[in-house]
């Protein structure tokens, strides 16, 4: 009898994306209330999932893992996709792309991540990693009148599907040399070191590097970020980041951690190269998704630097890191969803210039959540940078501290500029005023959060600390 | 030893050498041509090991698929100028041969494996993998597909549903000004709506605007 308490959540999950599609075919015009149920079933999702607090659980054979871990990143999922479908919703009526199945697809790569974050083993890794990235194609291709739409989900596919072939490459090649598609049967047998297996762990490595868009397998991020609806930019540069970490740590920790001495190298490399790409590229960027899609590219960076560190503390930071990053971004997107003159959504840094003039309260969340980004002090985005150079520090490795440091520096560099533009260059037109309250309001719950982080954040380091992988 | 290995390489070969093929062919019929070639070895190899059932399904499958395929590259060159070619055109036809190679180099790899099957027992020596062969592939996998597998076959299940959803929104368009026929309609539509019977008299005609 398999405990079918433990799957309530996925189980949940299919079942209404299933009823939605039903209820969508059915009814005319439901866009509208097949976005409303949605959001509805992501919040009741996150009450569920906060609820129920077992024990590790292992079902199916051990192939589906259920602990503190993944519940964090569960959560971690449908809090950011919630602000991302509350936000998007006048965007996506305003560009005519109201098929109601943008929602479902939406939920459907929501359950791709959770199979993927419980994973325990290759295959359901795998599939779970297939459900989400089908999705994201889609999603990227939505707007498919549009040819830059059309343009960013073929290239996005076509990368994307080579990867994947790479990835399960090495699932074959580590399944073939330790025996099992199990993690814990891996672990075991990756002891005595064999050149197939270290095969298998970069061939794996350099799919999920992809995933998240690491250096060097970040070609596809600043196109399909510019070219994709900025609705669906806002829920790829946040949510699928977060699942793609959270398996990063699985991996790394899990099935990979004998072979240690391996890994660390290729992900201080990583790290590196994502840290001073991200910092360099975006200094020549005028188109905002752009500029953000170096900017999340550096991001990572750091988050894989924690990784890198193959520490506790290390992937704790890490995890501090996305929850930070996620919210950061999640504001910065609220702004862009803002940005709309004359009837058409603009994307030009250029369009900034002014900006506090016409819209003073605005302009100050977004120079929170800018200032924030670069690291500065009393904001969440330092908090998230301390934890992580901490973690590598204890490690012992300083090349990588410095590297942070000063690739901090440079990015603070096009994070300022923007506020530069924003409060001294000349005004232009105010933007269009609309009350679309879910952009409103994630855009203060962005900045209260990165604000007021500083004064308790043991708050979540108490949540992070009390996750254990082992 | 050396037999398994000849084996192995044989099929390994032609399929890698097919799978460059697929690739590096100009022609869209020969490198339909080739990528049967290449799964056909494929499933080879997996009849060599002693998974008939995935060689087959293999074969059953990808097939299906390549005649879809077919289609496309029919639909998508230029019809005319090719049936010439193929059959009875003046210029020399350049996919007679291909098409000719190809089949020979199948027929060879089909009277191979039912060669090589016979040994299939002592191919499978791996350290950790225990094959039990006393039931057979097809009653192995069900064994475990619908039982310590639920979960993966019902996500494949999703993954598929996901594809036909994806399908429908990037390519459905509705178009405007078609008739559509409603069954529904049709069929409660009542005699007494659509006939109405009429006294004429003599000499006065049908009123019909009323």
């Amino acid at each position: 009898m398999i405990a079918i308490q433990y799957l309530i959540p996925e189980l949940i999950l299919s079942t209404s994306i299933f009823s939605l599609l039903i209820i969508g075919v059915f009814i005319k015009n439901s866009f509208n209330i097949i976005y409303r149920l949605s959001t509805f079933v992501i919040f009741l999702l996150i009450l569920i999932i906060i609820s129920d607090n077992n024990d590790s659980v292992k079902i199916f054979n051990k192939s589906f893992i259920l602990d503190e871990f993944a519940s964090f990143s569960k959560i971690l999922i449908l809090v950011s996709s919630f602000f991302v479908l509350l936000m998007s919703k006048k965007y996506i009526l305003d560009i005519k792309n109201n098929k109601f199945e943008y929602p479902i697809i939406i939920l459907l790569s929501i359950l791709g991540m959770f199979f993927m974050v419980s994973a325990n083993d290759l295959i359901l890794f795998y599939l779970g990693l297939e459900l989400q990235s089908l999705s994201l194609y889609i999603l990227a291709s939505i707007d498919r009148d549009n040819l830059k739409s059309s343009e960013a989900g073929i290239k996005y596919f076509v990368l994307s599907a080579l990867s994947s072939g790479l990835l399960l490459y090495g699932c074959s090649l580590l399944y073939g040399f330790t025996g099992s598609t199990n993690f814990e049967v891996i672990a075991n047998n990756t002891g005595d070191l064999k050149i197939g297996t270290i095969f298998a762990m970069i061939f794996i490595l350099v799919g999920l590097a992809f995933k998240v868009a690491a250096v060097p397998f970040h070609m596809w991020t600043p196109d399909v970020y510019e070219g994709s609806p900025t609705s669906v930019t806002s829920f790829f540069s946040t949510v699928p980041k977060i699942a793609g970490i959270a398996v990063f740590i699985r991996f790394m920790y899990s099935p990979f951690y004998e072979i240690i001495d391996q890994w660390q190298f290729i992900l201080v490399f990583i790290s590196i190269a994502s840290m001073i790409l991200g910092a360099v590229a975006a200094i020549g960027q005028n188109n905002i998704k752009r500029l953000i899609a170096y900017s999340s590219i550096g991001h990572i960076g750091y988050a894989i630097a924690g990784i890198a560190s193959g520490t506790e503390n290390g992937f704790k930071s890490t995890l501090t890191y996305i929850l930070i990053y996620a919210a950061m971004n999640i504001g910065i997107f609220a702004f862009v969803f803002l940005m709309k003159r004359k009837g058409k959504y603009v994307e030009e840094i250029s369009e900034l210039s002014g900006v506090s003039k016409n819209h003073p309260l605005t302009s100050l969340s977004l120079m929170i959540i800018l200032f924030s980004l670069a690291g500065i002090p009393p904001l969440a985005g330092f908090f998230a940078k301390f934890y992580i150079f901490m973690a590598v520090v204890e490690s012992g490795m300083y090349t990588l501290a410095i590297v942070g440091l000063v690739t901090t520096v440079v990015s603070a560099f096009y994070y300022i500029r923007i506020i530069k533009i924003m409060y001294f260059d000349d005004p232009k037109k105010p933007f269009e005023s609309f009350k679309e309250y879910g952009i409103y309001s994630s855009l203060a719950l962005s900045c209260i959060f990165l604000v007021s982080f500083f004064l308790y954040p043991s708050i979540f380091n108490g949540i992070i600390s009390n996750i254990n992988i082992f | 030893m050396i037999a398994h290995a000849f084996f192995f390489y044989f099929f390994s070969t032609i399929a890698i050498l097919s799978a460059i093929m697929v690739i590096v062919s100009r022609n869209t019929v020969h490198a339909v041509f080739f990528l049967i070639l290449d799964f056909i070895s494929i499933a080879s190899l997996f009849i060599i090991i002693g998974a008939e059932f995935l060689g087959m399904m293999m074969i059953i499958v990808y097939v299906g698929a390549v005649a879809v395929l077919f289609l496309f590259v029919v639909m998508l060159m230029n019809v005319s100028e090719q049936t010439l070619s193929w059959f009875r055109g003046s210029k020399q036809s350049k996919h007679i041969p291909v098409g000719l190679t190809v089949g020979a180099v199948i027929l060879l790899e089909l009277i191979v494996v039912i060669g090589g099957w016979k040994y299939r027992d002592t191919f499978t020596e791996t350290k950790f993998l225990n094959f039990q062969t006393d039931f057979t592939n097809t009653h192995a996998i069900g064994n475990v597909m619908y039982t310590e597998y639920i979960h993966l076959f019902q996500i494949s299940g999703i993954i598929l549903l996901l594809s036909m959803i994806g399908a429908i929104v990037l390519t459905y368009r509705k178009r405007e000004g078609v008739k559509r026929q409603s069954y529904f309609k049709q069929i409660s539509r009542e005699r007494e709506d659509s006939v109405k019977l009429v006294e004429v008299e003599s000499d006065k005609g049908v009123n019909l605007d009323d």
